[in-house]
């Protein structure tokens, strides 16, 4: 037991090293600020959900910006990837035995959380959720949550898609297939757009008089209400999901399903699995603005390979959220809530670009590379 | 004790296996068993993109699978070439993505850093007595760490191929009248041919092996068994430096944090080639055999319909019936 | 000395090929010291084996407390209260004194295991036998001595009525002999019956009562300690026929050179200023029992073991041997005593385990000419008349005579004009023994220099011109072929009475 707690120190510290390795620049001056600064004083824990993707660095240098300007400290960790779920849980608790003035997080597993949400409700540390909610924290202990709206967010992936492939659903004289690559539906917000996406993208093929069914994987089809019937249907939505969260893994599955005569369109939910969708067309070169040359892609998020598959057209478009907006906010909401001014939930915009609206000022701030 | 003065006369009554290669050649036929079996059961599978697909991940397993036979048949074991790659790959990217160097030195830096995790490696365990699984351990954290701390935890897109300095993509790819050719597999092939010979005609070859099977009578016989012990560790970062560049090529982006696992693939690859987990024993060319078990699994259970929880539950049963396998013939030959 | 508590009549047990006790008497009394004493391999162990169970005897009976018995395991023997103290310490060292005596057999407490009831137990052995160690101190902490005091109070928690000690004093320092001894005669006086099994005259004069001695796994005689004299002790160990025709006199060319000399070689406790000379041509004998330190001088002299102080000559040059590296380049080459650890590379052919110390001469830069190694190794497979196949037969499946031609193959490769042999014809039957033998002269009258260390005694007195004497760590002699006896060999390999 004591090893475990060892190596699990250690563990911490390496990440603690690599973040303030990499935060180290902005660190010298948050500490300036926090000197100067009126009302300071207040530590804040952040915990994100890994620092593998460039989305949370995005996320972070939100908190930074908004520490630096309010005279806060905060002290950022996170696992190594989001599937880390215990890794994330550990760091969660070892946030909670620092006694921040609060703690925000960005959890991996709605579930796995709740204990240590409890411990933090019991030692009164305020925690704001961001970028994910947890549905069934202890009443009291998460006084706000930061986060897109997931399904709304997937919703317009879905209508941004429909436009380009409503001729070809209209006019086709056999089925047709979109494809979906999710990562694992472990968070809120990744099931959440996962189904997000595939309610408005049946409501409005349904809306149009053609069928729908859903098929692939078993969690997200059992959420699916009136199921239509595999065999008979007019426009089949196939869902997968990779074994890991990895781009090799992600981009297996989209070929898999890219490769198949029917498809023609293919969505990638988060910026993992939609680099997947993009790696798999390098041999299959099938991706295309319209469903009669090829298959239509659109991914989620950023990153620089995926702004350049949007800027020069593989993906006719993604959707993307404010990770800036959200870290900042967090921020904001814990340092009110310690001022004791009000807080309350806030839903965070996402918005569709492609290679036309990329450079606007509203969308560029929040596609990181 | 009296000593049995029996004299097998081997050699002529071999099985037509043992003749075409043993292990080797059973591990071939497996993997042409799977590949038809994947194709008769998914028509997705049988075209030629799902080819070109599968020897594209197949390029950094099997690299790392090469290097990592040789600790592995002197005895030891290479954890860190998973987590080395990533951080290898991540460093050499980000000279070249924010240094502006060019893209041949980044892949050069990569390559050297591989030697200089195989040096650390092999001076731990062969000068430093550390059990290889611990060192190699260690250094698996290490380069998990060093590599996210130098890029500051973002991930790094290497050059896209039609990108300034891409041209490095085409070394494993080339696009020739509207198709890929995936010439990377020809190197991998090249590369199996140098290893070979290097293990079966070559002093540091010889010497590997008798490492793994008899490290105190190879020293006794007067070799200096620290050096070639060492060079094991050092030809594994080469091949892991290798693999990073192949990865590069692959894979937009390079993102930190990630390669834990993947020298689970190479060697557990390796182990299905031959290669024994105590030393002494294998092939380069089961080990590259032993690679394609794993990729076809991983690229083909997705194509028959199989849910992620049960690639991972076959893939690890895989493994445990080669690991058996070498135990049985271990025990075979006890006797 | 009372009663008689045991007795081993016509005790007779074979492996196959060696007639290992042939009818061995043994008796002990209570309230006796008993040596039992013998050279190497002259049945002492194999007797105590059977005796505690270890091994099954074919025929004889043994005796204990007026009923035939017969033990099936050591388990059984120590139940009964026949206990062996082993040489090696049989001590798990991260365990503290108490655990280590009542493993096996703990006081539980429910499904606790009772720590502080050990605890009490074993301090009330250790007053039995007025030592002063405290059981709750852990194992590997006590210097040797006080970790072979637990092993004896372990035996005597086993309610011992016969003690077996093997060898107990070798790693022992003189006051902690004087410790031991102490102890035993404490046993003694309790009227325990002691069989004290050692090499050091000296000790089996002050401690025992009788001493029974045996040779070649046959009973030679009971003698009553006190009356006899160290020349009777060795008259009766050694007094064999010897069959083989020793060598008479030194073949060795007169006004050969000196190719090896070794003045003052000191490396750990195992070699203590060790010094001696070896000639072109001769075969120079290293005689001794087990643990005098003769394997050890070998290794340390080729760089296999760490070296503290000394200097080594080769053909008049001052060379430094770090390694086995640095000796093979002097042109030393070490037949182990243990060939499948050190000596050769089962799974690899004849020919790779030919080649293994000399690749850089079958190899253009990194690369082996297979085709030269193959004819090499084919060719020192006719000259020794090695029993194979080809030479691409794994050496695992030779027997063990064609095994040791293999390594001999591997320094004459090597132009190695020094050969160590270790034990050369140890698990080698008989026929085989002699085709060695007659290479071992034939690789002397070809100039090579060669050392033979070897614990039979017909063994040297058959192939050496010059004999060196070893006892524990130290050399008591050196003996030219014509004046060695069996019995001054035997008289410089034990110890001298102080």
């Amino acid at each position: 037991m004591k090893k475990k707690v060892l190596a699990v120190l250690l563990g911490g510290c390496m990440v603690a090293g690599l973040v303030a390795g990499c935060g180290s620049k902005d660190d010298g001056k948050a500490t300036d600020g926090g000197d100067g600064g009126e009302g300071g004083g207040y530590h804040f824990e952040v915990v994100v959900k890994s620092f593998q993707s460039t989305y949370w660095q995005a996320a972070i240098t939100g908190v930074d910006e908004k520490a630096e300007e309010l005279g806060v400290t905060v002290n950022k960790t996170g696992p190594n990837a989001e599937s880390d779920i215990a890794d994330q849980v550990q760091m969660l608790n070892n946030a909670i035995n620092q006694n921040p003035d609060g703690i925000a997080l960005a959890a991996n597993s709605q579930d796995a959380v709740l204990e240590a949400l409890q411990t933090a409700l019991d030692k009164e540390i305020p925690v704001v959720c961001f970028d994910t909610g947890v549905p069934n924290a202890p009443e009291g202990s998460v006084i706000a949550t930061i986060a897109t709206d997931n399904e709304a967010a997937g919703a317009v992936a879905a209508e941004n898609m429909y436009e380009v492939i409503k001729d070809t659903i209209a006019n086709a004289t056999e089925q047709v297939r979109i494809g979906e690559v999710n990562q694992d539906a472990t968070s809120a917000n990744i099931s959440g757009r996962g189904m997000g996406f595939i309610n408005k993208m049946k409501e409005l093929i349904e809306a149009d008089g053609k069928t729908v069914a859903v098929v692939g994987n078993q969690y997200y089809v059992d959420q699916v209400e009136n199921n239509g019937d595999e065999g008979s249907a007019d426009v089949i939505i196939e869902v997968a999901v990779p074994a890991q969260t990895t781009v090799e893994l992600s981009s297996t599955e989209a070929s898999n399903i890219m490769t198949k005569e029917d498809t023609i369109a293919i969505f990638g939910s988060n910026q993992v699995t939609a680099e997947g969708v993009l790696t798999a067309n390098q041999n299959l070169s099938v991706l295309a603005a319209t469903p009669e040359d090829g298959v239509v892609g659109v991914g989620f998020d950023a990153g620089a390979t995926l702004k350049a598959a949007v800027a020069d057209g593989t993906l006719i478009g993604a959707v993307t959220q404010a990770p800036v907006d959200q870290g900042s906010l967090a921020i904001q909401a814990l340092y009110d809530y310690c001022e004791e001014k009000e807080v309350k939930d806030i839903a965070t915009d996402s918005y569709w670009y492609d290679a036309e609206n990329m450079e606007d000022d509203d969308i560029a701030p929040n596609l990181y590379d | 004790m009296a000593n049995k003065s029996v004299t097998k006369t081997a050699g002529t009554n071999k099985s037509f296996i043992d003749r075409m290669g043993g292990q080797k050649f059973i591990v071939l036929l497996i993997v042409i068993a799977m590949f038809i079996f994947f194709c008769a059961m998914s028509p997705q599978f049988r075209k030629y993109t799902t080819v070109v697909s599968i020897l594209d991940y197949s390029y950094y397993i099997a690299l790392m699978a090469i290097g990592v036979a040789f600790p592995l048949m002197t005895g030891g074991v290479d954890l860190s070439i998973g987590t080395g790659l990533i951080c290898y790959s991540l460093i050499g990217g980000y000279l070249v993505i924010h240094q502006g160097w060019p893209t041949g030195a980044g892949m050069v830096v990569s390559i050297l850093l591989g030697v200089a995790f195989g040096v650390i490696n092999g001076c731990l365990v062969a000068l430093m007595d550390l059990p290889p699984f611990l060192a190699t351990l260690c250094t698996c954290m290490i380069t998990r760490g060093f590599g996210s701390l130098i890029v500051g935890g973002f991930g790094i897109p290497w050059p896209t191929a039609a990108a300034p300095g891409g041209w490095f993509r085409s070394i494993f790819k080339i696009k020739m009248g509207g198709q890929n050719i995936p010439i990377g597999f020809l190197w991998i092939i090249i590369l199996v041919i140098i290893m070979t010979f290097v293990l079966n005609h070559t002093k540091m070859g010889r010497y590997t092996l008798a490492i793994g099977s008899n490290k105190e009578a190879t020293r006794l016989s007067g070799v200096n068994v620290k050096f070639y012990h060492i060079m094991a560790y050092v030809i594994c970062g080469f091949f892991t430096g290798l693999a990073a560049i192949a990865y590069s090529a692959i894979f937009a982006t390079v993102q930190p944090g990630s390669g834990a696992g993947f020298e689970l693939d190479a060697i557990g690859g390796a182990i299905i080639g031959g290669v024994s987990m105590t030393g002494g024993v294998g092939s380069i060319t089961g080990t590259l055999a032993g690679v394609f078990v794993i990729c076809l699994l991983k690229t083909g259970l997705p194509f028959i319909g199989l849910t992620a929880n049960w690639q991972q539950i076959i893939t690890g049963i895989v493994l445990i019936i080669s690991v058996l396998i070498d135990i049985l013939k271990r025990e075979k030959e006890a006797k | 000395m009372g009663e008689v508590i045991l007795t081993m009549k016509g005790i007779d047990k074979s492996f196959p090929g060696v007639h290992a006790l042939d009818h061995v008497d043994l008796e002990i009394r209570k309230g006796e010291v008993h040596a039992l004493m013998g050279e190497n391999g002259a049945g002492k162990s194999t007797l105590m084996k059977v005796l505690t169970g270890i091994y099954k005897k074919d025929s004889g009976t043994i005796t204990y407390e007026g009923k035939e018995v017969e033990f099936h395991n050591t388990r059984e023997a120590q139940d009964a209260g026949v206990v062996i103290v082993h040489q090696e310490l049989n001590m798990l060292g991260h365990l503290t004194v108490a655990q280590n005596i009542f493993i096996g057999r703990e006081f539980k407490k429910g499904i606790r295991i009772d720590d502080k009831k050990m605890n009490e137990e074993a301090k009330k052995l250790f007053e039995r036998m007025h030592i002063d160690i405290d059981p709750t101190e852990t194992m590997s902490r006590l210097t040797v001595g006080k970790q072979q005091m637990c092993e004896i109070a372990k035996a005597i928690s086993h309610e011992a009525k016969v003690i077996i000690f093997d060898e107990p004093s070798a790693a022992l320092t003189e006051a902690e002999i004087e410790e031991l001894f102490k102890i035993i005669r404490d046993l003694r006086a309790q009227g325990l019956g002691i069989v004290y099994i050692s090499h050091r005259m000296d000790e089996i004069k002050v401690i025992t009562d009788r001493v029974t001695v045996m040779r070649d796994g046959t009973y030679v005689g009971t003698l009553i300690t006190k009356d006899s004299t160290k020349d009777d002790i060795i008259n009766m160990m050694v007094g064999r026929v010897i069959y083989e025709d020793p060598k008479t006199k030194n073949m060795t060319p007169p006004g050969a050179p000196v190719v090896l000399k070794v003045e003052h070689l000191n490396a750990g406790k195992m070699v203590q200023d060790v010094s001696f000379e070896l000639h072109k041509g001769e075969i120079l004998g290293f005689s001794g029992l087990m643990g005098a330190g003769r394997t050890e001088t070998a290794r340390a002299l080729f760089g296999a073991d760490p070296v503290d102080s000394g200097d080594i000559y080769v053909n008049g040059q001052k060379v430094t041997i770090r390694n086995p590296q640095d000796a093979v380049k002097c042109g030393i080459g070490y037949l182990s005593e243990d060939r499948k650890r050190y000596g050769i590379v089962v799974q690899k052919s004849v020919a790779e385990n030919t080649t293994m110390a000399d690749l850089d001469e079958f190899s253009n830069g990194p690369f082996i000419d297979k085709k030269k190694e193959k004819e090499i190794a084919q060719k020192y497979v006719e000259s020794l008349a090695t029993k194979t196949p080809s030479v691409d037969q794994l050496v695992v499946n030779l027997s063990g005579g064609n095994q040791q031609k293999v390594v001999i193959a591997k320094w004459l490769t090597r132009n190695c004009d020094i050969l160590i042999f270790d034990e050369p014809t140890r698990g080698i039957d008989v026929g085989a023994k002699n085709e060695i033998y007659k290479l071992m002269n034939q690789l002397a009258s070809e100039g090579k220099a060669i050392i033979m260390i070897s614990s039979e005694m017909t063994e040297i007195l058959r192939m050496s011109d010059r004999i060196v004497v070893m006892c524990e760590g130290k050399k008591t002699g050196e003996l030219d072929i014509s004046e060695a006896t069996q019995e001054n060999i035997m008289n410089m390999a034990t110890r001298e009475i102080n």
